[in-house]
């Protein structure tokens, strides 16, 4: 058995997908299952129904798309050269995502746990400063507005 | 060059994307005023956005570009994506 262990090789897969589809958790996380990982961690972003007071409704996202897909492969790069993860997936939801549903899940696998557990939480730190995707809040009351991470690495709230 | 507008620039300029025409050889600054002239509206955002030329960022600066025929830029307001 230990033979036929040695013999199994497994490419290592960064998927990165933008849809306006539905996002699954299952569907992603089984996109990074491995038989040589013990561990595979999950972030899941959903739309929260409050902002300031306001009530929101929905959130509308939209990518520069070829770009958006560039800057995931380089943090994808990056965590691979800080930890020793297996596979990495990003699905990032385009167009309305109503409260409660999930705009982004990243997953990644490890042989451990603690890899996989930083990894997360690196790409979805550093995507929030630097991948060029955008959300709008739409309110109960009708209005709208364009929103701007922290960690955006160019602009301050001023 | 061909300048593509996201999020709120481009409900400031009413267009996703233009075609435009600039030296081959032109200050990032001086690229953003040329497109400020054709939207005089995108003043409001002059302070927060950052190009991307040919999908690398580029602050709005004194960096000297070096553009080609049909190249990309986009103006990149501040992002909110996760």
């Amino acid at each position: 058995l230990l033979k036929d262990m040695d013999k199994v090789e497994e490419t290592s897969k960064d998927i990165i997908k933008f849809t306006a589809e539905k996002l699954s958790v299952d569907d992603v996380s089984q996109l990074v299952t491995s038989p040589l990982c013990g561990a595979i961690s999950l972030f899941v972003g959903t739309t929260r129904n409050n902002f300031e007071g306001k009530k929101v409704i929905s959130l509308e996202y939209e990518a520069y798309l070829p770009m958006a897909e560039n800057e995931i492969r380089k943090i994808c790069s990056d965590i691979r050269q800080k930890w020793p993860v297996k596979h990495i997936a990003v699905f990032h939801r385009l167009g309305l995502v109503p409260v409660s549903e999930a705009s982004i899940i990243i997953a990644v696998s490890s042989a451990h746990r603690a890899a996989s557990l930083e990894a997360v939480t690196y790409a979805i730190d550093t995507l929030k400063a630097r991948v060029p995707i955008w959300k709008k809040e739409l309110y109960e009351e009708s209005s709208s507005s364009w929103k701007r991470n922290k960690e955006c690495f160019w602009a301050t709230n001023s | 060059v061909e300048i593509l507008y996201f999020a709120k620039s481009a409900e400031i300029t009413g267009v996703r994307s233009e075609t435009i025409s600039v030296p081959q050889e032109i200050k990032a600054l001086q690229l953003w005023n040329e497109i400020e002239t054709r939207h005089p509206g995108l003043a409001d955002v002059r302070n927060q956005v950052i190009f991307a030329v040919r999908q690398e960022y580029v602050e709005l600066g004194d960096q000297l570009l070096l553009l080609h025929s049909g190249d990309e830029i986009a103006i990149i307001p501040p992002i909110s994506g996760g």
